[in-house]
């Protein structure tokens, strides 16, 4: 009995062991010659395209990192209220899906510096939110908006609009259905997504506020305690913008629609 | 019983008939005015497959792979869950004191919680802990191309193994539970009489049970067996949740992706129909040729 029982604590020692041996991720990526991806579906970020493929601004990214590091990639599309806790227990090495740096995501994870501005941008419907032409209009107790679960989009509806109950979706396409319905004042996400879905359905929606009203930074998340791999993802990041081609990135997928005709 | 009664209408058939299509016509007259939806079929095609704009053949799209990883959940789902399912059962149903008790147990503790809970708990707890140690990803990465092929076949690409294993195992381990059930009360309602007549023929406890209870429970819960396979694959929609790409889960990222709400959800609670459907009906065509034999 006793033999068994300093088996088996000998053994979890060395399970703890194997799992507490932890390397830089770049280490890993390097010897096994791929990077994992994690990533979630958000128009134009990343999304598939009509042959299945994944392509959006985020993709481009991740792809260029990978030829960059010479390695394969592979993409991870994960569900977004579930994407923090997955690149923590191990399912990816790296989060690059448009997540908008927060003080509240950083305390579990690292984030490095952005390689992007995002801001939130706000669709509504136009019979029940008729005349509404500012923050304050929304921010009424009998208005109902609707955002993504989890997403920045959330936390800012919350600050911007305290009084006005929200309603929360798993996907974006869900709380836009609510709003072509009617049952919701207004959807708030990302620009540029709600100007494309007004341009989409003029005669239903329409864009009360012109200018972003948040501005957030977007970086990678990494898990905590992995210096190596920070340093190299912040370099990498300054090294594309100088050289510009976040910027050419940023002109095809949020400034121009030319994208639109691969995905449908 | 005899099916050969002529069917004759009678004029509450007729009735019936006309008020169901009418209540049929008003949902989707109210529903397209109320809705007010584009609808946009045309592109839903492309998505079960398309032609390779180099090669000029036609490639299965995300629906169609979608459809597969559905089947092959299911079915390494349901072995599973039978293997645990007829361990336990046996266990609950002829076992030692100590056996009835492991086997209430895991019956239990399963059965009372959401499949969804589950799933959640056995990817993020138990898979990340002692699956992912494995690196069975990575020693795949590493394998020939045959090997990954096969095993792309069977299971799932190497970025997904991992999650795909965890996802058959707990789903398995759901089914399991009701498999035992079943199993047990197969064995349960063979009649005392069978055990006496074979005990007095002299054979042993042993004996009896494999070659007497046994057939004849295998031939009792065969059907029930059947439907408890049908209800797997209508639950492992679920997995959905940890990123398995199945049905559910393509069909949501492409929603995503092209806002075809309507389109799409429509497409793929056709395409479960189908599935567990045709199964159904032929289970039940099975059932009725050899119930007629016994």
């Amino acid at each position: 009995m006793k033999k068994i029982l300093s088996l088996s604590v000998m053994f979890f020692l060395l399970m703890a062991g194997i799992l507490s041996a932890r390397e830089s991720v770049i280490e890993t990526i390097q010897k096994q010659g791929v990077i994992r991806v994690g990533m979630s579906t958000f128009v134009p970020w990343a999304m598939k395209d009509k042959q299945g493929n994944l392509i959006g601004f985020e993709i481009d990214v991740a792809n260029r990192l990978a030829r960059d590091m010479g390695v394969k990639i592979e993409f991870v599309p994960t569900a977004w209220s579930g994407i923090i806790p997955a690149l923590l227990t191990g399912k990816f090495d790296v989060i690059i899906g448009g997540m908008g740096i927060t003080p509240q995501r950083n305390l579990k994870v690292n984030f490095t510096i952005p390689y992007d501005y995002s801001g939130m941008s706000m669709v509504a419907n136009k019979e029940l939110a008729k005349g509404f032409s500012s923050l304050a209009d929304f921010n009424k107790k009998d208005v109902i908006i609707a955002v993504r679960m989890g997403t920045t989009a959330e936390q800012a509806a919350r600050k911007h609009m305290p009084n006005a109950s929200l309603k929360l979706f798993e996907n974006e396409s869900q709380a836009l259905q609510e709003l072509n319905l009617g049952r919701v004042h207004a959807v708030v996400s990302s620009a540029p997504m709600p100007v494309f879905h007004a341009l989409k359905y003029p005669d239903k929606l329409f864009v009360p506020i012109k200018e972003n009203f948040t501005k957030e930074p977007i970086g990678f998340a990494l898990k905590k305690g992995d210096h190596d791999a920070l340093n190299y993802f912040n370099n990498w990041i300054l090294n594309m913008q100088a050289q510009g081609f976040l910027q050419e990135k940023k002109a095809y997928w949020f400034e121009s629609k030319d994208w639109e005709a691969r995905v449908k | 019983m005899s099916s050969k009664t002529p069917l004759k209408f009678t004029i509450i058939d007729v009735a019936v008939i006309i008020v169901v299509m009418a209540a049929i016509f008003l949902f989707f007259a109210r529903m397209s005015q109320v809705l007010d939806y584009k609808w946009e079929w045309e592109a839903i095609p492309s998505y079960f497959f398309f032609t390779d704009a180099v090669t000029g053949k036609l490639k299965a799209n995300i629906l169609i792979t979608g459809f597969f990883t559905t089947i092959k959940l299911s079915i390494w789902s349901t072995l599973i869950g039978f293997l645990l399912g007829i361990i336990s059962g046996v266990m609950g149903a002829k076992g030692s004191f100590e056996q009835r008790f492991v086997s209430r147990i895991y019956v239990e503790s399963i059965r009372n919680i959401p499949s969804l809970v589950l799933v959640i708990i056995f990817y993020y707890f138990v898979s990340s802990r002692f699956l992912d140690a494995l690196y069975l990803d990575r020693w795949l990465r590493n394998s020939s191309n045959t090997i990954q092929h096969i095993t792309g076949f069977l299971f799932a690409k190497p970025a997904q193994i991992n999650s795909f294993i965890s996802a058959i195992i707990a789903l398995g381990i759901y089914e399991g539970a009701y498999v035992s059930e079943i199993i047990r009360g197969g064995i349960n309602s063979i009649g005392r009489g069978q055990w006496e007549a074979s005990w007095s023929i002299g054979l042993s406890r042993q004996k009896t049970f494999l070659l007497v209870i046994l057939p004849q429970t295998f031939r009792k819960v065969a059907f029930p067996l059947a439907g408890q396979f049908i209800s797997t694959i209508k639950d492992s929609a679920i997995v959905s949740v940890i990123s398995i790409q199945e049905l559910t889960f393509q069909g949501m990222e492409l929603m995503s992706a092209t806002f075809l709400t309507f389109e799409i959800w429509i497409t793929i609670t056709f395409l479960y129909f189908i599935l567990t459907f045709s199964f159904s009906r032929s289970v039940a065509f099975l059932e009725k040729k050899y119930a007629l034999k016994q």
